[in-house]
């Protein structure tokens, strides 16, 4: 079972800057679907690539669902190379992305973001809006349910917030 | 801050959305973020009881 709490705190104390999104973001969010792995989007500054090299290394990754026995390592100049990693790791599937589509990188995703506190850690996670934007924008069927359950989130909040804002005018 | 572009309405999500159980999401929206997360973990357990304890029925049988 992939282990929340150990793959942020991973990242998290080795300094990364990442972006909670997709199914965990969704979760915080208030959905209610179960999602198997960590989805963030890391920033592709050179410092940061060096950060995130050195906090997942510990964590054995390895490239998710191919053939054992590949050259694979994991190192600075791997993820500079690259851009979006799927990885198994021995705290579960991790997803480190680059780049998403029509949401662009860490830079261009920060201003729709908020700092939140998750087990100790703060991090960032993709507000609402942006997140059902990114996911409409990649275009995969089977988010088609996921997308519809957050835009039923985004309704209840908006009436949540209504409500609270008639309160106050009492 | 930027404003993301306004969420048009698209036939297909709407059809799904009619099967949401917002009364889930609700409940949901009662608890803190990390609470959300927890109750995650808890469901994750669950669904893998729920798997083991299938497979070992199913072999049983």
């Amino acid at each position: 079972m992939t282990d929340f709490e150990g793959l942020l705190k991973s990242l998290a104390d080795g300094g990364v800057n990442f972006i909670l999104i997709d199914g965990v973001a969704a979760t915080v969010h208030g959905g209610a679907r179960l999602t198997e792995d960590v989805d963030v989007v890391y920033q592709r500054s050179e410092e940061n690539i060096k950060r995130l090299a050195k906090a997942v290394i510990r964590l054995n990754p390895y490239l998710r669902g191919a053939p054992a026995g590949l050259p694979f390592q994991w190192d600075k100049e791997t993820i500079e190379r690259g851009l979006n990693f799927t990885l198994s790791t021995n705290l579960g599937s991790l997803d480190l992305l680059g780049k998403i589509i029509d949401g662009g990188c860490y830079d261009d995703l920060l201003p729709h973001t908020f700092e939140l506190e998750l087990f100790s850690i703060r991090c960032r996670c993709l507000n609402l809006q942006q997140l059902i934007h990114v996911k409409r924008a990649a275009g995969r069927p089977k988010d088609l349910e996921a997308i519809a359950e957050l835009e039923a989130l985004q309704d209840e909040t908006d009436s949540l917030h209504d409500r609270e804002r008639t309160r106050n005018y009492d | 801050m930027p404003t993301t572009p306004p969420i048009k309405p698209d036939p297909v999500i709407e059809a799904y959305q009619k099967d949401i159980e917002r009364t889930l999401l609700r409940e949901n929206l009662k608890l803190s973020p990390e609470e959300r997360i927890r109750k995650l973990i808890e469901l994750k357990r669950f669904a893998i009881e729920l798997r083991r304890a299938g497979r070992t029925a199913k072999a049983h049988r």
